[in-house]
């Protein structure tokens, strides 16, 4: 299995789907990284030279930020909506959606697994 | 969708020009706002700001990340005092 950035261990795929495994490089990220690094894209990633992958590391480094770098930004970024009380970072701390979805019903992605409320329909009337 | 770069951030000129004011006479004080669609922008740090949410002014004093952003992000129009439930315990 061929090793790209320290941790990612893209497998027997195409390398252009392979590349996706990393965090922070989709599909179109991909393509361009082969483009640029001039590797056939119907190659698969086992077939990759200790040359290529050394390429694609260098290029990929250089040009985006991936993994834990990228996770920590993210987190950071959160990290600064709670700090400065804005209305993104409330939605954040009360776990609910923060993109302007309903919170009626659904979001449960969000709010976790329902809780039922003990006699909510008797109560109601 | 977002704002077209072309026009630029959109500020409350009426702010502005009363931010400005502050400036040259030194005062700090709240500087009350129905503004919430106004974007925060670097003049506006070290003001504090009494922004309207449809009921009460909030003070927001205003810091360095906070650029970028628009006022009424900072000023909560629910008030979500939680349910029945939650309550009792």
């Amino acid at each position: 299995m061929p090793r790209i950035l320290g941790v990612d261990i893209p497998n027997n795929k195409k390398v252009p789907f392979s590349l996706a495994g990393i965090y922070g490089v989709g599909l179109v990220r991909a393509r361009l990284i082969c483009e640029k690094c001039g590797i056939d894209q119907d190659k698969r990633a086992f077939e990759l030279s200790d040359d290529e992958l050394a390429q694609l590391t260098n290029f990929i480094d250089k040009n985006f930020v991936v993994e834990g770098n990228l996770r920590r930004e993210v987190q950071g970024n959160i990290a600064r909506f709670r700090e400065i009380g804005c209305y993104r970072g409330r939605r954040h701390a009360a776990g609910l959606p923060v993109r302007g979805q309903r919170s009626k019903t659904n979001a449960r992605t969000r709010k976790g697994r329902k809780k039922t409320v003990a006699n909510k329909k008797i109560l109601r009337k | 969708m977002s704002r077209s770069s072309k026009k630029g951030p959109y500020v409350d000129l009426k702010l502005l020009a009363k931010v400005e004011k502050q400036k040259e006479d030194g005062k700090r004080t709240p500087i009350k706002t129905w503004a919430r669609a106004c974007t925060v922008v670097p003049d506006f740090i070290g003001h504090t700001f009494a922004v309207h949410n449809g009921k009460v002014f909030h003070q927001i004093l205003i810091t360095d990340n906070m650029v970028g952003h628009k006022l009424g992000e900072f000023s909560v129009t629910r008030n979500y005092r939680g349910h029945g439930a939650d309550k009792k315990k």
